[in-house]
């Protein structure tokens, strides 16, 4: 006790900076050790870094992703206001939290302050569930189609959900497909993400029409799981302009009670009965599906990252001021991260969004887009869409430029 | 206390002691106190001239700029922890909280107190509320006090414990005479018992009637200190003799007689410098000489003349 | 009094011993005065209120509208204790601590019983340790408070039941009680690091208002610069920024690495402004 009123007054105001100083390092060097490559990795090419994702056997994988997107679009943040929702991944960053078990069933929850949205699949069935408004959506297949799908030996089809979520691995996924198509890919450092040690392969496009620069895909050195996936805009060389990565990732098979979700008490339920789609025809959307009467086309015009997709005879003004049943189905596009995008982008000018069913969509669709000549176009780093006057939809990862010269 | 056995080291000993504020003002300028064992203590000076900042600067409450202070023996601030206990003070006036009563706020001082147990805590607190003269009042919230009981209450914290040192700065402020007469038989009764006072006050006539020693602060400057006696026999003893009108000439001769030098009639009384004159021979040569003596005083020289002599100034005047 | 039985008399104390002897005189001072128990109240008031708003438009078109878990309290009791947090946390809590542990050093030196306190003498470490846990004890009854009245007046007004998760599980009620006790106590450590800088900005200052109102200015501008996207890159670091991470107790699978975040976010600022304090407070002149 004596011994306290003994230190130097300097002596004391020291030992506030070096507390600053040592809480600085706590949370700076796990930051920067985490950093650190894994160089002991036996060295793998590119082209078999791509085989063994493609060949990989499915395994459980849960783990918080962290997504992160500066597409350049408005501020659109809604998600104080509101709660957690897919319109969150429009911009900024958000976390979700997935669970998989490797086989059909899937869990994601994209998580708001004191919110979240949950997008759960099991089977053939699957729900999302918003925290804010308590609503959850029941999707079923039809019948037939149920039949068909306990009959289907690999589960690859799945219904399709309004508002979903995506899971890291898809994006790497749907890149490393296009891997052999007019892209260079080569294989970069191993890197360490969410504390595994990783293999790194780089795809850049070889055309300079698309706006996509290049694309890192981060895959597990032990299970061949994607762990991230980053995605350049020719508009920024510096930051990603899409990134959806784990921070935090377990192999460990999760709890199985994870995956049943039955509606709580007291929420609004929605049952949905939608289609298995045919396992031939994912590629092939129909007008319908976007609120068309049925008899419009889809057209698609160049190959590989300078693809754009064109769908006539939308009716717009029906999608803004009614709520719409219909989307883009996966891999419509054609090209590999435009198809997520456009999945994420799509939505908002779709009817009913999911977790935000107050938004004015009208409002949303003006604030997002900006009339040209002819039509409305939404630009972002890494995808365009222009939708005209006379009821066509283009989108594709090219320069607006390019969809108003096809638009004619 | 036997030969061979060294004395007490003082009560309060300070060397060079100095404070400089932020400002550049110089507080308290190179002060050297001495305070002996035992001793009242009159630490006199006008308001402003560095003794609250000294005092302060003797509990450790603010640090001097340069020089060194010992309480009871011991170097201050490093030994605070075990001399304060013996020590009691009042600085600047009371402070309580004024929403408890004034037993509650000696409970949470004496509560704050390592060396007090807490429980023999109800009688000390009952002891000291007695002591002052608030054991009625105990219970009042201390907003609702009187000034006068505000600082009785702030003697009774200073003595909640047997104390060897009471450091109390200017005990008599806001109290009126027969406030001060019991302030000043506190003083008198705790020097009794054998413990070391020193008393701050900028009203020299209120203390120094009890003061066994004194110093004197100007400006941030110790001017004078030492036994009372020594400071104010500096000044001159008067002798002051009041008789009818028509004898003062008798009584001028009588003491000129007696050798006394510089007799003169001051009014209705005839004065002298007293000298090595024993007053009582004063008394018998009026008496004996047939005067008819009315009334005969003794003045001795006030602090106040010696501090304007040493100051040139009048003691009230504020810095 | 006699000079021998003074210093023989003296019993030392074991530090940690006048330590809790000082705490607990500190705590009833602090908990005594007439001004910390009415704001106690006022905390306590809000799930009073929000019960009662709740269950008089439940019928109506209104119900069901407002900030998060609000539209859950009228079907399960419990959330009304959410609920009052979320209503407390950005500004009652933040201002409720503010004003005691801005108090906590500021109001004795203001009121000169900081004096009388150092020279009784209370080492300045200890007194500072004591401010603290004392000011910590407010925070920790506050958010108490509301969440007792809220539980109660919650299941008085609606009943209690099992509880939906923010993913739409239902777990039962006794592990929904638990949960709730996990986000009593994030919410409590949620508010150390305020705590921590009030007594800092109170050992700045002889003016006790001063220093709660720069502790409430730190805690608002925190929650400002949080809503800045342009200064996403500092959020982590915030004061504020995890106050919200309660909500990861109602999740599906409780994260302990995003509670352990929050809290090792609060644990930097504590430990950066109480060593500011420690350094400001024993080293300081009282001169008041």
């Amino acid at each position: 006790m004596n011994t306290t009123r003994t230190l130097s007054p300097r002596a004391r105001w020291a030992v506030p900076a070096v507390v600053a100083g040592a809480v600085a390092a706590a949370f700076a060097i796990p930051a920067a050790v985490g950093a650190v490559a894994s160089d002991d990795l036996p060295a793998v090419t590119a082209d078999e870094l791509v085989d063994r994702v493609a060949n990989a056997e499915p395994v459980p994988v849960s783990g918080t992703v962290v997504y992160t997107a500066r597409l350049g679009l408005p501020d659109v943040t809604v998600s104080e206001l509101q709660g957690a929702g897919p319109l969150d991944l429009l911009g900024g960053s958000s976390t979700m939290r997935v669970w998989s078990d490797g086989e059909d069933s899937s869990r994601a929850a994209l998580l708001g302050d004191v919110s979240e949205y949950s997008v759960v699949r099991s089977g053939a069935e699957a729900w999302t569930y918003s925290s804010a408004d308590d609503e959850a959506v029941h999707y079923v297949l039809e019948p037939a189609d149920q039949e068909r799908y306990d009959e289907l030996a690999q589960r690859a089809l799945e219904p399709e959900v309004e508002g979903d979520v995506p899971a890291p691995s898809e994006l790497a996924d749907l890149a490393l497909a296009q891997a052999r198509i007019s892209t260079d890919v080569e294989a970069t450092d191993p890197v360490e993400v969410a504390g595994r040690a990783a293999y790194q392969v780089e795809l850049t496009p070889q055309t300079d029409a698309t706006l996509v620069d290049r694309i890192r895909v981060a895959v597990d050195a032990e299970t061949w799981v994607p762990l991230r996936t980053q995605v350049w805009s020719v508009q920024d060389a510096e930051a990603p302009a899409l990134e959806v990565g784990f921070t935090d990732v377990s192999f460990d098979a999760p709890d199985a009670g994870v995956f049943e979700f039955s509606a709580p008490a007291g929420a609004e339920v929605r049952e949905v009965v939608v289609p298995l789609p045919e396992p031939g025809t994912t590629g092939r959307p129909s007008s319908s599906a976007l609120g068309g009467d049925g008899d419009g086309d889809v057209a698609v015009s160049g190959t590989g990252w300078e693809t754009v997709v064109e769908v006539s005879e939308v009716d717009v003004e029906a999608i803004l001021g009614a709520t719409a049943e219909g989307r883009l189905p996966e891999g419509s596009t054609g090209s590999s991260g435009a198809d997520d995008l456009f999945e994420e982008l799509t939505e908002a000018e779709e009817g009913e969004l999911p977790g935000i069913p107050e938004l004015d969509t009208r409002a949303l669709y003006e604030q997002l887009t900006t009339p040209v000549d002819g039509g409305r176009l939404l630009s972002s780093a890494l995808l365009s869409v222009l939708v005209t006057d006379d009821g066509r939809v283009l989108a594709g990862s090219v320069p607006p430029a390019v969809l108003e010269e096809l638009a004619g | 206390m036997t030969a061979g056995v060294p004395a007490a080291p003082p009560a309060v000993r300070t060397g060079g002691l100095t404070k400089r504020f932020r400002s550049g003002q110089v507080g308290v300028d190179a002060i050297d106190l001495h305070v002996p064992r035992g001793a009242v203590y009159g630490f006199l000076g006008p308001n402003g001239s560095g003794k609250t900042t000294t005092i302060r600067m003797l509990l450790g409450l603010v640090s001097p700029t340069a020089g060194s202070v010992e309480l009871l023996g011991a170097p201050m601030p490093q030994a605070g922890p075990a001399v304060l206990p013996r020590v009691g003070a009042l600085v600047e006036g009371p402070a309580f909280h004024p929403y408890l009563s004034g037993e509650a706020n000696l409970r949470r001082l004496d509560a704050a107190d390592a060396t007090a147990s807490p429980a023999s805590r109800a009688g000390r607190v009952g002891a000291a509320l007695e002591r002052v003269g608030l054991t009625a009042a105990a219970g009042k919230k201390y907003r609702q006090y009187s000034l006068g009981m505000k600082q009785r209450l702030g003697l009774a914290a200073a003595l909640l414990r047997p104390r060897d040192l009471l450091l109390l700065d200017e005990p008599t402020n806001g109290l009126d005479p027969q406030g001060t007469r019991e302030v000043r038989a506190l003083v008198r009764e705790l020097a009794d018992g054998g413990a070391t006072v020193l008393v701050s006050s900028h009203l020299l006539s209120e203390i120094e009637q009890v003061c066994s020693h004194v110093g004197i602060m100007s400006r941030g400057k110790l001017l004078a200190q030492g036994p009372r006696a020594e400071i104010a026999g500096s000044g001159t003893t008067e002798v002051r003799v009041a008789t009818r009108p028509d004898q003062r000439d008798h009584v001028v001769r009588v003491l000129a007689g007696l050798g006394l030098a510089d007799v003169r009639v001051d009014g209705e009384v005839v004065a002298a410098p007293l000298g090595s004159v024993a007053v009582e021979k004063v008394a018998q040569a009026v008496v004996g000489d047939g005067v008819d003596l009315l009334g005969l005083e003794v003045r001795r020289p006030t602090l106040e003349d010696v501090f304007v002599r040493l100051t040139g100034e009048g003691f009230d005047v504020a810095r | 009094m006699s000079l021998a039985e003074a210093p023989a008399a003296e019993v030392w104390a074991a530090p940690a011993r006048a330590t809790a002897r000082l705490l607990r005189s500190e705590l009833r001072l602090v908990f005594g005065r007439v001004r910390n128990i009415v704001l106690l109240a006022g905390l306590a008031a809000v799930p009073l209120l929000i019960g009662t708003v709740l269950f008089i438009t439940q019928d109506t078109p209104v119900a069901g509208q407002g900030p998060p878990f609000l539209d859950r309290v009228t079907g399960n009791g419990v959330f009304l204790v959410f609920a009052a947090l979320v209503s407390c946390l950005p500004f009652l809590l933040p201002l409720c601590v503010s004003i005691v542990s801005g108090d906590a050093v500021a109001g004795e030196a203001g009121a000169g019983t900081l004096r009388y306190l150092l020279v009784v003498p209370v080492p300045r470490t200890r007194l500072l340790l004591v401010k603290a846990v004392a000011a910590l004890a407010y925070a920790g009854v506050a958010v108490a408070a509301i969440a007792v009245v809220g539980l109660v007046a919650g299941a008085a007004f609606f009943g209690v039941g099992d509880v939906v998760l923010l993913s739409g599980d239902t777990i039962p009620l006794a592990e929904g009680m638990l949960r709730t006790l996990g986000v009593v106590a994030y919410v409590i450590a949620s508010l150390t690091g305020l705590v921590a800088v009030g007594l800092f900005l109170s050992t700045l200052t002889e003016v006790p208002v001063a220093a709660m109102a720069s502790t409430v200015v730190v805690a608002i501008v925190s929650g400002v610069l949080d809503a800045l996207p342009q200064l996403s890159a500092i959020h982590p670091g915030l004061l504020t920024h995890h106050w919200l991470d309660f909500g990861e107790f109602l999740r599906l699978e409780v994260d302990g690495s995003t509670l352990l975040a929050g809290l090792a976010v609060q644990a930097a600022w504590v430990a950066v402004f109480g060593a500011l304090a420690w350094s400001r407070f024993t080293t300081a002149d009282v001169s008041s």
